[in-house]
């Protein structure tokens, strides 16, 4: 399980995230919604470990480690088993889309028949065929993030944390990673995502987590995003139901 | 060698020169090349320290080495040259041999341009692709020698390259203060021959020959490594 206990985080004295629990069983999808500056990117990078919280924990199956680190102790992040894919997608614009895949495949696994034969296969599966040898500056935004949500894959990881990765896919590719989503969910990958789609939230969601001010202000199953309890949520719902 | 019968020079060519002086071209050209090879070394060592040093302590090496870099830029080569030559060896009641002062002088402008570009690129080089190789679970080590070198190689090669030329024609401005390189030299076979049109054509096709290829050299790999990485 990859779990945050108690998370702190806040920047020039403002509270990003203000004592937030999370919990993310293997074989589940999470999805966080929330407006925007809710602190739900900031929570993302925190259980990755990219941006250290103040205090709290982080504990990831059997590892786990308190914050503020004591002196002396050493960070030593479990990636790729826990893996990120960022909006902004990060691609090495030095290397071709291809080589995003490959190089860190190859790097962590070696150069195995099994990794080109899942290359291929996930080439074949979003559709990338079209436009996998060029650079990610001759890509367009989809076609960078099927790619960056390809590479995580790749990787094996146990949980997959997804910050707004349908964001500039068209419905089609949505629901070819949805669908794909599902059945690494079922493999038993813990993945959790956040979005502001919700009507892609109420088709992945095993777990909606509603965040609002750095906090965590209701969580549950999809009723939440159908009957939520907390008047924050239900505003909120309702704002984007009315834009939609 | 430098010393000729005038009729014997009345009629002469560019090829001529080369050919009948080419001993004292070789010469200078040699005097030319020490004194290059010694300012690329110590300015390609120096500045690549300070400018790792300069991004990795802002406040501590960047912003003095930036300083004097601002200073430098606005001294004229030959201005500074002969002010370590003349004045500053005359407060210090030193003499210190003219090569070694040209070599020092360039030395240290090349330091300085090679640190800045090496600051800058340091600096602004994008976290977010170091980002992307720890959770794809690489190593620092290959992130350095599979992310962040070849990067950095196709930003800073072609520009270092340029630089160098640059410093390799500003050798020339040793002259002045009696190094004996190739510029020294033509003006010596000049003053005996007074031929100006052949000897610095002869001198200018010399240096196209050193210079054009690595400029055609630094050319190439802006062409071929340097591609736009702005996303659409």
């Amino acid at each position: 399980m990859l779990k945050g206990v108690n998370l702190k985080k806040s920047f020039h004295g403002h509270n990003i995230l203000n004592g937030v629990d999370l919990e993310l069983e293997p074989g589940q999808i999470s999805v966080i919604i929330g407006p925007s500056g809710s602190g739900k990117t900031t929570l993302l990078k925190v259980l990755a470990m990219l941006d250290l919280p103040e205090s709290g924990s982080i504990h990831v199956d059997d590892w786990s480690m308190e914050f503020p680190i004591s002196q002396g102790k050493k960070l030593q992040p479990p990636w790729p088993k826990v893996t990120v894919v960022f909006q902004q997608l990060f691609l090495w614009p030095h290397l071709t889309l291809r080589q995003n895949l490959t190089l860190p495949v190859v790097l962590l696994y070696g150069n195995e028949k099994q990794n080109s034969e899942k290359i291929e296969e996930l080439v074949s599966l979003f559709d990338m065929s079209g436009f996998i040898d060029r650079y990610p500056n001759q890509a367009s935004l989809g076609q960078r993030q099927r790619v960056a949500l390809a590479r995580a894959l790749l990787l094996r990881p146990k949980y997959l944390l997804l910050d707004e990765i349908t964001s500039s896919l068209d419905v089609e590719q949505v629901a070819i990673i949805l669908t794909h989503l599902k059945k690494l969910a079922q493999s038993g990958i813990g993945i959790l995502t956040v979005t502001h789609l919700l009507h892609f939230a109420q088709e992945a969601a095993d777990r909606v987590v509603f965040m609002a001010d750095g906090q965590i202000i209701e969580k549950g199953g999809k009723e939440v995003l159908i009957n939520p309890m907390q008047e924050r949520v239900k505003r909120f719902l309702s704002v984007i139901e009315s834009a939609s | 060698m430098l010393f000729c019968n005038v009729r014997e020079v009345k009629r002469i060519s560019v090829w001529d020169i080369l050919v009948k002086y080419q001993s004292a071209f070789a010469g200078g050209l040699a005097v030319t090349f020490q004194l290059a090879i010694i300012v690329w070394l110590a300015g390609l060592c120096f500045g690549t320290v300070l400018g790792i040093l300069g991004a990795k302590w802002k406040l501590a090496v960047g912003v003095p080495s930036q300083i004097l870099s601002f200073i430098l830029s606005g001294i004229p080569i030959l201005v500074f040259l002969f002010w370590l030559h003349y004045p500053l060896q005359t407060m210090l009641g030193l003499v210190v041999d003219p090569f070694v002062t040209a070599a020092f002088t360039l030395a240290i402008i090349n330091a300085i341009a090679v640190a800045d570009v090496l600051r800058r690129v340091l600096s602004e080089f994008p976290e977010q692709y170091v980002t992307a190789g720890k959770v794809c679970g690489m190593s620092a080590w290959q992130i350095l020698l599979h992310i962040q070198l070849p990067i950095l190689l196709r930003q800073t090669v072609p520009v270092l390259l340029m630089i160098q030329v640059n410093m390799l024609q500003a050798t020339l401005f040793a002259s002045l203060i009696s190094v004996p390189e190739i510029f020294r030299v033509a003006q010596q076979i000049n003053a005996q021959i007074y031929k100006p049109v052949e000897i610095y054509t002869a001198l200018g096709i010399l240096f196209l020959a050193i210079c054009l290829p690595l400029n055609g050299l630094a050319l190439l790999l802006k062409s071929r490594f340097t591609r736009d990485f702005s996303e659409k």
